[in-house]
């Protein structure tokens, strides 16, 4: 470290002797410094070594200064405003029934068709025990059990198989790698971690949602995914559902180890609280995903983003081992004043490397909505080949689309094509099914559908019905 | 010293010789020191210089003037069929040439160019101009005959030229401007050109860079287009130690049109790099373009092309277009083609691709006794044809095919 750059860290640094902890506190005062960093890894019981490591990705992270390439824009984050610790709500703070839920939000989850009990989880309401201790949750957790899949939490993890956490946490994403990917390190709350064991096929969809802790993982999430030779996972991360979330800022870390043969899925539905008409409110997100596939291996990054008042996400794949596939499929929509900066990067390493990019992108409003995305074949990556298509649809006059690839070859065997189109939404379909007696606003929606299919038919079943029913909810009001 | 101060340092130290000479240029001059001054040079992180590093600038290129004089003669360049005006290092010629209904005059305060010194390069360019051109084509006024303009710039030891040429077509008029690089020796040409192009008026402009492999070249093109107005702009150029060209064209009242057609080659251990962008700030306005490229050996060729639909451009029909082929895996082509759109009611695509030659074509000539180096040459001139065809000027289309043909 220099000079300036350690003087900084001790003009920063608090008063250490001055800091006393309230055990009975569940929320810590806003502010990050080393003793943040002691106490959320105290709470958590951490070991020494996850400690070193908080802190180790804390020192780099004073030494970096925020992102300003994306083409998005915002009051710059003041990081001792937020608090970097909090307990999950104890059950007398949680509302105590749905009566207490802003209508609003209700409205939505029975436009989606959720059912009732679901609505109160995703709600945050109270559950009872008797509902958790009967639920879906527990039964799918013995059946993984069986097959030797580890399912659990990140902190569970850490004691549990310290050895693997040890061994992958931060192979693919180190501490240092962004802004945001190293605040995530020094102080992320929870997440996932799953172990596909050598062969073996996931019996089910794993899903955040099934996991019995899922109570709460925080504004800094980490996930950490690892399937072993010939292993077959697919992930499901958040829900169609809008989350009641008070966090304006969010810095999510997901790391997926694929080994040889093995294939990971990973499917994103991502509504978050986009912040009114004028942009007031809304979450930030900033996340780093990627993926490393080792010889023969795939990664499928399939996303809907629809939420959040700024998205900035990258899910990236380096095609490390020979003959791997990446895989990218998305799907982004904008309105009101939502700012998504999202994309993909391919790195081709390895002989005969694979890549797809899928990106559909949505605005309407005032909203503006950019795919950025790299393609890199580096020179011993012979016969590597990706094919990249990004679309947008405009809905509005007022709204941006843009396009950001960047297409980097060092390989003369390397095959590389991209093409992009912007297009609005033609009168003469529209004029088409009105004339057959649809309604504009269904109509919009239907031809939304069918731009979006591509992406769509990549999700789980399920989840692609309730997406397509997701978009309709978000159009609402966008059109005409 | 980072390279981007030492640059800065040796512009000015190459500015500074210019800085007592007392003539219609001052005040331009000074407003180049100016921009030196307040202006960063760009390095790596510069996100539009991301691709193209200044280290080959290092050697001093900024701080000296190319002194040497030309032995070009007329004889040795091409006979486009237009009339010929050579600027050496920076001079105009003694005479200038005769055209009807254009009116040359040299650049002076009274009308020095209008935009402002934007960058570091346009400033420094600014700074150490020896002379410039004006080029007015009159009202109405049909040019028959081209104008090729040949410049030249050379020196035995690292050293700067620059060049600044403005044209303005008025209403209704129609010009063929052909501007032809060729220089040698590691001389850095620092080229502007600015036109302006009046309601309904047609440019027929050729910009042919064939310098030679040790030369540098940074470059600034400016075109602003009126209503109405149809630009068609043929770039062909081979890479050398340093070749980066800024193309910027501003389509500002309705139906403005552009073509653009540019082939680019980077062979051996050169560079080449375009940077183009086109402002559709008005509606119903067209852009076309096709960039080919070849990089082969250690060359590295790069292209960012930039489409930005501004909010009232509405009716606007933008398409580009990027293919390449890289021959070597020590080659590097690096594509970043952009669009950037705040109106729904376009028609807007870019294509990239980056290949390498069929595999099966080869054979299929091989199989008839075509040996590899010309069955290579062959294709590779099957590639970048299309664009040659499209010329409209068969001397240049001929002198092309040659030119461009010693280096596939």
């Amino acid at each position: 470290m220099s000079n300036q750059a350690e003087l900084d860290k001790l003009v920063r640094s608090e008063y250490s002797a001055g800091f006393t902890t309230s055990v009975e506190s569940d929320t810590l005062a806003p502010g990050l410094s080393e003793d943040v960093i002691r106490f959320i890894s105290n709470k958590k019981n951490e070991p020494q070594w996850m400690l070193d490591w908080r802190l180790q990705a804390y020192e780099k992270w004073q030494t970096m200064t925020s992102p300003s390439w994306a083409h998005i824009h915002h009051p710059p984050i003041d990081f001792n405003e937020v608090s970097y610790y909090s307990a999950p709500r104890s059950m007398a703070d949680k509302p105590k029934s749905l009566d207490e839920i802003d209508p609003e939000l209700l409205r939505t989850y029975e436009k989606l068709g959720i059912p009732l009990h679901e609505q109160e989880m995703l709600a945050g309401v109270a559950v009872d025990a008797v509902f958790d201790s009967v639920s879906v949750a527990t039964t799918f957790r013995g059946k993984l059990k069986e097959a030797g899949v580890i399912f659990c939490s990140i902190s569970e993890a850490v004691h549990e198989y310290p050895e693997l956490i040890k061994k992958y946490i931060g192979s693919v994403v180190p501490q240092g790698d962004n802004y945001y990917a190293a605040l995530n390190s020094a102080v992320f709350s929870d997440g996932s971690f799953v172990y596909i064991p050598k062969g073996v096929r996931c019996p089910m969809e794993l899903s955040t949602y099934f996991r019995i802790n899922e109570a709460k993982t925080g504004q800094f999430e980490r996930t950490l995914i690892i399937a072993d030779e010939g292993s077959h996972v697919s992930y499901l991360e958040g829900c169609t559902a809008p989350m009641r979330d008070e966090n304006q800022l969010h810095a999510a870390v997901v790391e997926l180890v694929a080994m040889p043969g093995a294939n990971i899925k990973y499917s994103t539905v991502q509504n978050w609280y986009p912040g009114d008409e004028n942009g007031k409110g809304g979450i930030y997100n900033f996340v780093t995903k990627r993926g490393v596939c080792h010889d023969n291996a795939k990664i499928s990054w399939t996303q809907v983003e629809t939420g959040s008042a700024i998205t900035w996400k990258y899910p990236s794949v380096i095609l490390r081992g020979d003959n791997s596939i990446g895989e990218f499929y998305s799907v982004a929509l904008t309105r009101n004043m939502q700012q998504a900066d999202t994309g993909t990067k391919m790195i081709h390493l390895g002989k005969n490397t694979k890549s797809t990019i899928i990106s559909k992108g949505i605005s309407a409003g005032r909203s503006q909505n950019a795919y950025r995305g790299l393609v890199r074949i580096s020179p011993r990556a012979e016969n590597a080949r990706n094919f990249t298509q990004c679309d947008s649809l405009l809905l509005g006059d007022q709204c941006g689309a843009h396009t950001f690839p960047y297409i980097e070859s060092r390989n003369p065997t390397a095959t590389l094509e991209h093409e992009a189109t912007t297009s609005k939404v033609s009168d003469d379909q529209l004029f088409l099914c009105r004339q057959r007696g649809i309604e504009t606003e269904k109509a919009v929606s239907m031809i939304v559908n069918g731009f979006c299919k591509e992406v769509f038919k990549e999700l789980p079943m399920e989840f692609a019905v309730e997406a397509g029913k997701l978009l309709e909810v978000s159009l609402e009001g966008s059109v005409g | 010293m980072t390279l981007t101060e030492s640059l800065k340092a040796q512009a000015l130290e190459g500015a500074t010789a210019y800085q007592q000479r007392n003539d219609t240029l001052s005040s331009l001059r000074d407003a180049g020191r100016d921009a030196l001054e307040n202006l960063p040079f760009p390095d790596k992180k510069s996100e539009r210089w991301k691709y193209t590093s200044l280290i080959k600038l290092q050697d001093g290129h900024l701080a000296k003037q190319a002194h040497k004089t030309s032995e070009l003669s007329t004889a040795d360049v091409p006979d486009f069929g237009g009339a010929q005006l050579v600027i050496t290092n920076g001079a105009l010629p003694a005479t200038l040439p005769k055209i009807d209904g254009v009116i040359f005059s040299t650049l002076s305060a009274d009308n020095p160019s209008a935009a402002k010194e934007l960058t570091p390069f346009s400033g420094f360019n600014a700074a150490t101009l020896q002379d410039g051109l004006n080029i007015h084509v009159a009202k109405g006024a049909q040019v028959k005959q081209a104008l090729h303009i040949i410049y030249v710039g050379e020196s035995d030891t690292p050293a700067s030229a620059a060049t600044r040429v403005n044209v303005t077509l008025d209403e209704n008029s129609a010009f063929t401007l052909i501007e032809h690089y060729a220089g040698t020796g590691p001389a850095l040409t620092s080229a502007i050109t600015r036109i302006h192009v009046g309601g309904n008026a047609e440019l027929t402009h050729y910009r042919l860079q064939s310098e030679s492999a040790e030369t540098l070249h940074i470059s600034e093109l400016d075109i602003q287009q009126q209503r109405d107005s149809r630009v068609r702009s043929y770039q062909l150029m081979k890479g050398n130690v340093l070749r980066r060209n800024d193309v910027r064209v501003w389509m500002n009242e309705p139906g403005a049109d552009l073509v653009i057609r540019a082939v680019f080659l980077a062979r051996d251990s050169s560079h080449v790099d375009n940077n183009v962008c086109i402002e559709h700030a008005s509606p119903h306005c067209t852009s076309d373009q096709i960039f080919k490229g070849i990089a082969g050996e250690t060359g590295k060729a790069v292209f960012n092309g930039r489409i930005h639909i501004h909010p009232g451009a509405k009716g606007t029909d933008a398409q580009l277009s990027n293919k390449n082929l890289l021959l070597a895996n020590t080659a590097e082509i690096d594509s970043k083609p952009e669009l950037e759109i705040y109106n729904d009611d376009v028609k807007c695509g870019h294509g990239t691709t980056i290949g390498q030659m069929d595999s099966e074509q080869l054979f299929y000539l091989r199989s008839r006794g075509v040996d590899a180096e010309q069955a290579k040459r062959m294709l590779g001139i099957g590639f970048i044809n299309e664009l040659i065809l499209s010329l409209p000027n068969e001397a240049i289309a001929e002198w092309a095919r040659d030119w461009l043909g010693e280096s596939l």
